[in-house]
């Protein structure tokens, strides 16, 4: 009788009768609460933990040398080195700031919209209404600021679902940028102290945007890693419930973080329209996906599973080498798409390997 | 009914995660129609034990046979398949599912034209379900709306669903009042009569004493008992757990106090109401004392608890603390007032079980681990200290601080919360459930933990449906019923059968507050 059974459906993962493992005294029992699945900190460095944790990076330094190899005339140049690190400066800092947002256990989708609204806004001041540049540039900063005050109140505060109201924002964030720009292509009369914000190479003939990336980098890396505030980001994103009865203004962090990502997306608007010293309409909405694809590699990096800066910004440098580097390949556009993709994938496959293994 | 070929066996089950040996070597049957209770320590093997019997853990060597036949139980999906049905701890239910949707989960429903669900012939083979279990709620109403008991009906019921001739029950009366823990023992002791065998996992002795057949314990991840119940006293099987001969007083709860008297009044309520919970509750609790908060679940326990640790906020009423009246509209303002909360869901309150038990313990209080004043940049060093006194003072059994919390036993991630209030110092301690699922050592830490808070003049306020602990831990009771205090009990009154004729409201009961 039994031996008729024994071949039932066999899955690997457990059916829904179990879905909640009971977890009171079985060592390796995972996390409960939160959405980000974690890996318990533990300190063994298998083989498969240091590939995992220095994944990303060693891929990095492989492609690196693979293009190195591939095309040694142009590829390991300081021309080209310092255009890919130029290219990668201003999605960095949209990466970064999204990186908060996704610590808490959030995420908006409304970036992309602010990127272009941000570059937009600052443009349109500056040549349609005479408004000087400086002043530009804050009023811009300060359209990012109320627009994450307005995502981040209505989500924490009044109980929005992030998903409607920040794709919801990112539509409207659109519109305005319409209102400002009537669609059109600002170009002209954009004074170069503006154009100076993305091109300028005053500091050891390296771009700007580089030093303010390296910047940003740096101040969110000692802000999440290293402050209080950073720390109960990680405690909301790791069980917002448990942060709460410790204490922790869960809504606050919350908002806070939905700020710093819309502040993060007006900087990389207006980098992005100082280097072009123009505006296209809706320019912003491209950068959305990769911002994620970014972080979420990233995530992948480090500290497996964790949202984390130095792991965006490897994950960063790693998109735009590849991409660079299959351009000078003369490998088509649709290909270093599909390649992207699979390596976004085989990057969460193998932070998923490690986190079996611990 | 033993003497039946086993539809159950384990022969010699082994199981080691890295650097921990879970199971060491487990061999018990069960046969038809036999309720086995299994007992032991947390840590003890138990649960890993029922991870392999429900197809989520594969033993690393050993046999599971089922009717004599070696089988392996490749998936939960599996297990099902072949008859055995687990009732987890945690509710594993979809809230906002239907009752009929959630007792059969994972089974086909019945369909109309090959295609549509037929919903009224669902509802109707759910109520055939339900009817054996003696449960009378509509399959339509979604499982959220069930008391904790229902729920854990409710997914009986999805083990007879499924045909089960196996079901595996693990702490199935945590958190349920007297008489709903006897209607589910006499559903247990039903489906036994039908055949059904039943391993029956509890850290509630006296039930398992009552309700079972022939009881299996483990100690170490081994078994090392396997005994017809009749012969056995709660004395022996506590020898049994803790693998000690220890006497009959040291299985009932003790705690040590110096007996000074209570001293200045650290906390009153007044009239607090909070719909549909609270209805205008009156309590005091003084320096010193233990005041223990009795009632049956829907009383308004968790919720007054909720309420003065600033989670909710009251509809009306006012809080004094020393003496000042307060708004607590937040667990920071609480925290501001000394007063500090114990969750009773300590799975999703209690711990970001990931991070580390430092982070965890240093959350409420992280300012004072500054590396230098000025600079909010918390020093691990400072913060490792403090954990490791936590560690040291409370027996959290761990390597070091920096061990993830979610690979402790639920006793030592018990003691992990109640570290982050220490370290914080409160003056009002609020326990909720504390000793809920958690082993006979780490209970009689807890108790200890209490009368020490105590004796340093701290108020305790302690919710318990464990009424012996209750009555023993209590210097104090309050009887809380349908959101209101309907008794205060003191001296010789502290006893269970006092406190439970109050949470049942006889005619006698009369509110000496």
């Amino acid at each position: 009788m039994a031996t008729g059974q024994t071949d039932a459906p066999a899955g690997r993962e457990p059916a829904a009768v179990g879905a909640a493992i009971p977890t009171d005294s079985g060592p390796g029992s995972g996390r409960s609460g939160g959405r980000e699945a974690r890996p318990p900190g533990r300190h063994r460095p298998g083989w498969v933990a240091l590939l995992a944790r220095g994944g990303v990076l060693i891929a990095l330094i492989l492609v690196v040398a693979f293009f190195g190899i591939a095309k040694p005339d142009s590829f390991l140049t300081t021309n080209n080195l310092s255009a890919i690190l130029q290219q990668a400066a201003a999605p960095a800092i949209l990466a970064i700031g999204l990186t908060v947002p996704l610590a808490l256990g959030e995420f908006d989708l409304s970036i992309g919209s602010m990127v272009g609204l941000g570059g937009a806004s600052a443009l349109a001041l500056i040549t349609l209404h005479g408004v000087a540049w400086p002043v530009a540039v804050l009023l811009a900063l300060g359209i990012g600021l109320l627009v994450g005050l307005v995502n981040g109140v209505f989500i924490a505060y009044l109980g929005a679902s992030s998903f409607v109201q920040t794709l919801a924002m990112g539509v409207i964030l659109l519109g305005v940028e319409y209102l400002f720009t009537n669609q059109q292509t600002l170009f002209s009369g954009v004074p170069q102290g503006y154009k100076d914000l993305g091109q300028s190479k005053a500091l050891f003939d390296v771009n700007i945007q580089i030093w303010l990336a390296l910047l940003v980098a740096v101040l969110m890396y000692l802000f999440l890693e290293q402050t209080e505030t950073g720390r109960r980001i990680y405690a909301v994103g790791g069980n917002p419930d448990a942060a709460r009865f410790a204490g922790v203004s869960v809504k606050r962090l919350r908002v806070l973080g939905f700020v710093i990502v819309a502040v993060a997306a007006a900087i990389t608007g207006i980098l992005i329209t100082a280097q072009g010293g123009s505006s296209q309409p809706n320019a912003g909405v491209p950068y959305l996906l990769p911002a994620y694809a970014a972080a979420f590699l990233g995530s992948a990096t480090f500290r497996p599973g964790v949202f984390n800066v130095p792991g965006t910004v490897v994950a960063v440098l790693f998109l735009g080498v590849i991409t660079t580097g299959l351009q000078m390949l003369q490998i088509a556009t649709a290909w270093i798409n599909i390649i992207q993709g699979l390596v976004l994938i085989a990057a969460m496959l193998i932070s998923r390997l490690e986190r079996k293994h611990t | 009914m033993t003497g039946e070929v086993p539809v159950v066996e384990v022969r010699g089950l082994r199981k080691t995660y890295p650097g921990v040996l879970a199971v060491d070597d487990a061999s018990f049957t069960v046969a038809p129609g036999e309720i086995l209770g299994l007992v032991g320590k947390n840590g003890a093997g138990k649960s890993t034990v029922i991870k392999m019997l429900a197809g989520l853990v594969a033993p690393d060597s050993g046999e599971i046979l089922v009717d004599g036949e070696p089988t392996v139980l490749a998936s939960s999906h599996a297990a099902s398949v072949l008859g055995i049905s687990v009732v987890h701890q945690e509710l594993a239910l979809v809230p906002r599912g239907s009752v009929a949707e959630n007792v059969f989960l994972g089974l086909p429903y019945p369909r109309r034209a090959g295609l549509f669900v037929d919903w009224s012939e669902l509802h109707r083979r759910t109520r055939t379900v339900l009817e054996r279990l003696g449960l009378e709620v509509d399959p339509r109403v979604d499982v959220q709306d069930l008391s904790v008991a229902q729920q854990r009906m409710v997914m009986i019921a999805r083990c007879l669903a499924w045909d089960a001739r196996v079901v595996v029950l693990d702490e199935p009366t945590a958190s349920l009042t007297d008489d709903e823990i006897s209607h589910l023992l006499e559903v247990i002791r039903q489906l036994a009569d039908a055949g059904v065998a039943i391993v029956y996992v509890s850290h509630r002795l006296e039930e398992v004493l009552g309700a079972t057949d022939r009881v299996v314990v483990m100690r170490d991840g081994s078994v090392v008992a396997d005994l017809v119940t009749a012969t056995l006293t709660k004395q022996t099987l506590v020898a049994g757990i803790t693998g000690e001969a220890k006497t009959e007083e040291s299985a009932t709860v003790h705690v040590e106090r110096t007996g000074r008297p209570p001293g200045a009044e650290l906390l009153r309520v007044t009239g607090l109401t909070r719909a549909p919970a609270l209805h205008g509750v009156d309590l005091t609790l003084r320096e010193g004392e233990v005041l223990g908060l009795a009632g049956l679940v829907g009383a308004g326990r968790t919720e007054l608890a909720r309420v003065l640790f600033g989670v909710d906020t009251p509809d009306g009423g006012t809080i004094t603390v020393r003496g000042k009246d307060v708004v607590l509209r937040s667990p920071r303002a609480a925290m501001r007032e000394r007063i500090a909360l114990l969750p009773e869901d300590r799975r999703h309150q209690g711990n970001d079980t990931a991070q580390s038990i430092r982070k965890n313990a240093s959350l409420p209080t992280l300012r004072r681990y500054r590396s230098a004043g000025w600079l909010p940049r918390p020093s691990a060093a400072k913060e490792r200290a403090a954990g490791e006194e936590m560690v040291g003072r409370l027996g959290i059994k761990a390597r070091d601080t920096e061990v993830a919390v979610g690979t402790l036993s639920g006793g030592n991630q018990q003691k992990v919360v109640l570290a982050k209030w220490l370290m914080h110092g409160a003056d009002v301690f609020v326990f909720d459930e504390p000793t809920a699922g958690i082993d006979v050592e780490g209970k009689a830490d807890v108790y200890g933990i209490v009368g020490e808070l105590a004796d340093q003049g701290k108020a305790v306020l302690f919710i318990s449906s464990d009424l012996p602990e209750l009555a023993a831990v209590s210097d104090r009771v309050v009887v809380l019923r349908e959101g209101r205090v309907v008794a205060e009990l003191t001296g010789a009154q502290v006893s269970e059968s006092v406190i439970l004729h109050h949470c049942y409201g006889g005619e006698a009961a009369v509110a000496s507050a």
